[in-house]
């Protein structure tokens, strides 16, 4: 009986359908955000690529800045002052820091020789500021970073986007150079540019332009291959586009993510290269300074000046490391397919 | 199948072709001769010495013959080590190096399998954080920094273990670790990948509906699937464990084929150059077109693919 007259207090009124109401439907209630807001929130919330990134910014800033500000060079030699420990004002009276100006046995190096200059990281058996020395060679291994990425975003989307839109014979060739380019190993390539240039940067650089760039061809290729097909770049061409524009203007823009991902991936590897070759003595030679060649430099004296290796190891690792970090960061937040 | 393994076979055969073409003319270009430094030679003596070393015919000649002597494993002859032939120099030295290779391999590959798998297991657990951890630094630091910190502090400062030398088993240890950690990184890396992905498949879900152990879908389902793609991995990490070969033997003092090469850098002993360099890129082809024909074996898309065209 109850349920009957709660029944007919309903009218029927209430059970109109409602106004389409279009507007209000479709009303958007948070700002829409952009394909690149999207990954940067992703993005921020990864502490690992976070820490990475300022780490890069740091080290970044003191390859430009530690240089510059220094009143000596990276290659001004004072015998009077070799091989003393690194000291730093203010750290040097933390005992357990090892920035007090005492050697390995504990001996003032600085008192007993009179020496009134700190030198933060100590100097080397010329008399060489490893201060300034270690943040030259970090100008080295970023600007081979650089270089990588570069390349990689030049040569690489040029040549991957050119077979992969035209396919057929023009693929088939341009994949076979690559293939026997492949086959090639980097470090081989260095060594055949060295013996008929010096050893130095313009070897390395060389061999990178060579050499450098097939995975990202590669990648832009696979994605190029299997965009071309579809339905806007069919429009846009009916529409009169030229080849150059659909390449540019819609395949690569669609491929942007891969694109950005692989040159990350590039530039901690490049910058491991440069390093590794110059501590076997193919890369920068003395008096210049790169990480890897002072790392060797270093490993020389390392039972008594343990210093001169450890520092250059550390920031070489620490850049690679914070690279890898932000890379993988970026990986995740531009692919979340591929997030853990 | 066959058709597949010949195309890649004559890529292999392609590539090194045009590695050893480039290498001669290369060679050609350098400003040195065996004539260096014997200016007080007669003509006559120095002709004689031309022709001994074949340099008095053309260079068209001249490259046919070194195809030729390469064809029959002769590489030349050093300029450094009492002119001895870079092939014997190779196969002295040749021990350690593969040695060292093989245990890194070995080594790492295991805990880089177990660090995988047991990531993916225990997904978004402490486990799986430490071994990503691991990995990333693996892949970060450097081989000649890694070796360096383990030389110092293992071996001058506690002391456990030979600093440097080639004296026996407990000698390779260090430098086996410092290898390694890269191959640990590499497959700790792709084995968590690939482990997830399978461990989210349907088959899993059918395996676990069919009341399967964890242990038994772990095993039989999850791991053996997983591990086909590592297979890929295996022709990079060649190259890096030959770039790791240079500078770890330079570092422990290793009597291998690195560090040979690496002093025939500081000497510009070119041939000895030419001749490892060479060595190393046979060795690494191999190494690729081995993996390209063991993948085609054990994933029958990627032969299809590939003998289609």
């Amino acid at each position: 009986m109850m349920a009957k007259q709660q029944y007919e207090q309903l009218s029927p009124e209430w059970f109109q359908p409602a106004p389409p109401n279009v507007g209000e439907q479709e009303k958007i209630n948070r700002p829409s955000l952009t394909f690149w807001q999207d990954a940067w929130l992703r993005l921020r919330e990864n502490k690992a690529a976070i820490v990475g990134l300022v780490m890069i910014i740091i080290l970044t800033l003191m390859a430009i800045i530690a240089p510059m500000a220094s009143d000596r060079t990276y290659k001004d030699q004072n015998l009077r002052h070799a091989k003393l420990p690194p000291k730093i004002p203010v750290l040097e009276h933390i005992h357990w820091l090892p920035f007090d100006g005492r050697d390995a046995n504990g001996v003032d190096v600085y008192k007993q020789r009179g020496v009134k200059e700190y030198y933060w990281f100590g100097t080397d058996d010329l008399g060489r500021d490893l201060w300034v020395r270690t943040w030259y060679g970090t100008r080295i291994s970023l600007y081979i970073g650089l270089l990588a990425a570069l390349i990689d975003l030049l040569i690489g989307i040029a040549y991957g986007g050119i077979s992969g839109y035209y396919g057929g014979r023009v693929d088939n060739v341009m994949q076979r150079i690559i293939e026997i380019l492949n086959g090639i190993p980097y470090l081989i390539m260095v060594i055949l540019f060295i013996l008929i240039f010096e050893p130095g940067i313009i070897s390395i650089t060389l061999a990178m332009v060579i050499t450098g760039w097939t995975t990202m061809a590669r990648i832009v290729r696979g994605q190029v291959l299997k965009l071309k097909n579809m339905e806007y770049v069919l429009a846009a061409r009916t529409l009169g586009a030229p080849t150059s524009r659909l390449i540019f203007k819609h395949l690569i823009p669609n491929v942007i993510g891969p694109i950005i991902i692989t040159t990350m991936f590039t530039i901690p590897s490049a910058i491991f290269t440069e390093a590794f070759l110059s501590f076997i003595g193919l890369g920068i030679r003395p008096p210049e300074a790169s990480l890897g060649s002072l790392v060797n430099d270093g490993y020389k004296s390392i039972q008594t000046y343990p210093h001169l290796m450890i520092i250059p190891a550390v920031v070489i690792s620490l850049l690679i490391l914070s690279f890898n970090l932000v890379a993988d960061g970026i990986r995740d937040a531009l692919d979340p397919k591929m997030r853990k | 199948m066959a058709r597949y393994t010949l195309q890649r076979f004559v890529y292999m055969i392609i590539t090194l072709f045009i590695i050893a073409t480039l290498t001669f003319f290369l060679m050609k270009l350098l400003p040195g001769s065996p004539l260096q430094n014997q200016e007080k030679l007669t003509p006559e003596q120095k002709a004689l010495i031309l022709k001994e070393y074949g340099l008095d015919k053309p260079v068209p000649v001249q490259y046919i013959q070194y195809l030729g002597n390469l064809l029959k494993g002769d590489l030349g002859v050093s300029f450094q080590y009492d002119n001895r032939p870079v092939a014997e120099l190779i196969s002295d030295r040749i021990g350690p190096s593969a040695q060292l290779g093989f245990q890194a391999i070995v080594f790492g590959t295991i805990v880089g399998l177990i660090l995988g798998i047991v990531a993916a297991i225990r997904h978004n657990h402490w486990e799986d954080y430490t071994a990503t951890v691991i990995a990333v630094l693996g892949a970060s630091i450097p081989s000649f920094v890694l070796g360096g910190f383990l030389q110092y502090f293992i071996a001058v400062k506690l002391q456990w273990l030979p600093v440097a030398f080639w004296e026996g088993f407990k000698y390779t240890i260090l430098p086996t670790l410092a290898l390694s950690v890269g191959v640990i990184a590499s497959i700790a890396r792709f084995m968590r990948t690939e482990m997830l992905e399978v461990l989210s498949s349907d088959y899993i879900l059918t395996a676990r509906a069919k009341g399967i152990s964890q242990a038994g879908v772990i095993i039989k389902h999850a791991i053996r699937n997983s591990l086909i793609p590592v297979i890929t991995i295996l022709g990079p990490m060649t190259v890096n464990l030959m770039t790791g070969t240079l500078v770890i033997e330079k570092l422990f003092a290793v009597p291998g084929l690195g560090e040979q090469f690496v002093r025939s850098i500081e000497l510009n002993d070119y041939p000895v150059i030419m001749g490892t360099t060479l060595f190393y890129s046979a060795l690494l082809i191999l190494a690729v077109f081995i993996v390209d024909v063991l993948y085609g074996v054990v994933d029958p898309r990627i032969r299809l693919a590939g003998g289609k065209k």
